[in-house]
């Protein structure tokens, strides 16, 4: 059988034709979970739920869907569905006070490469995000229009030189070196070596960002 | 991969918005192969959900709920001018705009009325009475609606606006025809059997 265009599927769901759930599912279920799970270390039950979740909106949203410039503005449509799904769960998640947790085992403490005070700015930074995330809960704002909760992050990004800026970018969403390497003009083995090195960086500059902690 | 801390702020300010990747993350996700491919099981669980999904969503658009909504659609779907409607169905300007505004009760129309409007717009006939029967509730219950909300508005205090909403809903929800899903119409069914038979 052929390869399934985007057009296709979104063609067969517009017209409401039970052929475009099968496609959409073989196209995305497996490739969603995946994500979910080694990328954003999301359980794999609860990703399959929250896959199952971001298709199903796909298809009651398909309407409001049009290709603007080529076959994959689809795929680009999903995976914005997608990253929003994730990010709610993990603000549910956060909320019922698992964030730091996660940060915990996922080795605040076997990071030897950074120092206490670093180490201490990261836990700063969760605590900042979960303290915006209650907040915003409890006024009535709707938490997906409260803007900047980790625009430390963002601001501490700008500060270094663009290829940096890129490699921890894409190295934290797991990019491979190859198409880092095309973006950004490095070499390959170059890229692999500075990694750690901007890591590092990015926590100096970070650390910059809350005074108080380093003098405590 | 193993990922540091570092990594996972990164991955939080990316889900919030505060930082994007151009693109580059969503091209290699387009690439990269699941190595767990979900279970048979999963599969039909999933296609299922969708097909309901699909359908549900082909019946909203295949029946407009009421006949202003209708009206409104498939004027536009025609081309036709209100006009030239108001001519072939035989009826004045007025009460045509009133029936796009589901402000007219659907038995002021004539019978011979009614079977022009069907020939013009080409409508199944029990799509229409579905819709005549919507519009009919609506146009009939649209005073109590505007007494409630009155009232509503009336109120100071938000504990008695609770009350005016809830009072309004449960007579609402005593009046309305409202579809059971199916497991739960077979276990009412079911019980008013063992009750009569």
């Amino acid at each position: 059988m052929g390869r399934v265009t985007n057009r296709q599927i979104v063609e067969e769901l517009k017209n409401g034709d039970r052929k475009g759930a099968g496609h959409l599912m073989d196209a995305y279920q497996d490739r969603l979970i995946s994500e979910a799970v080694s990328i954003f270390h999301i359980d794999s039950l609860d990703a399959e739920e929250l896959v199952s979740d971001v298709l199903l909106s796909v298809i009651q949203k398909i309407d409001s869907f049009k290709f603007t410039k080529s076959d994959g503005d689809f795929h680009f449509w999903v995976m914005t569905i997608f990253r929003n799904r994730i990010r709610d769960h993990v603000r549910h998640e956060t909320l019922k006070g698992g964030l730091m947790e996660r940060f915990e085992e996922s080795a605040l403490e076997n990071d030897q490469e950074y120092s206490g005070t670093e180490l201490e700015v990261v836990r700063a930074v969760v605590r900042q995000y979960e303290t915006s995330l209650h907040s915003s809960e409890k006024s009535a704002d709707d938490p997906r229009t409260v803007p900047g909760k980790l625009h430390v992050i963002a601001e501490t990004l700008d500060a270094m030189e663009t290829w940096e800026r890129v490699l921890l970018r894409c190295r934290a969403l797991d990019v491979p070196y190859e198409d880092i390497s095309q973006y950004t003009g490095k070499p390959v083995s170059q890229l692999k070596v500075y990694h750690q090195r901007v890591r590092k960086k990015f926590v100096k500059l970070l650390s910059e960002h809350y005074p108080e902690l380093a003098t405590s | 991969m193993k990922r540091n801390s570092i990594d996972k702020l990164i991955q939080l300010a990316f889900l919030e918005g505060d930082i994007t990747t151009h693109g580059l993350y969503e091209q290699t996700a387009v690439k990269r192969h699941s190595k767990t491919p979900a279970t048979a099981k999963a599969r039909r669980k999933l296609l299922e959900k969708l097909e309901a999904g699909l359908k549900a969503r082909q019946a909203t658009i295949a029946a407009p709920l009421t006949l202003g909504s209708f009206l409104r659609k498939a004027k536009m779907e025609h081309s036709f001018t209100t006009s030239e409607i108001v001519s072939r169905v035989g009826i004045s300007a007025n009460i045509y705009r009133m029936l796009e505004q589901d402000r007219l009760s659907p038995l002021k129309i004539s019978v011979v009325s009614w079977r022009r409007l069907i020939r013009v717009f080409e409508v199944p006939t029990d799509m229409l009475a579905e819709m005549i029967r919507r519009t009919y509730q609506l146009v009939f219950f649209a005073p109590s609606y505007r007494t409630t909300l009155a009232r509503y508005k009336q109120e100071k205090s938000r504990a008695k606006k609770f009350q005016v909403l809830e009072a309004a809903a449960r007579e609402l929800y005593a009046r309305a025809d409202l579809v059971l899903p199916p497991e739960e119409e077979q276990k009412l069914s079911d019980f008013i059997k063992t009750i009569t038979g």
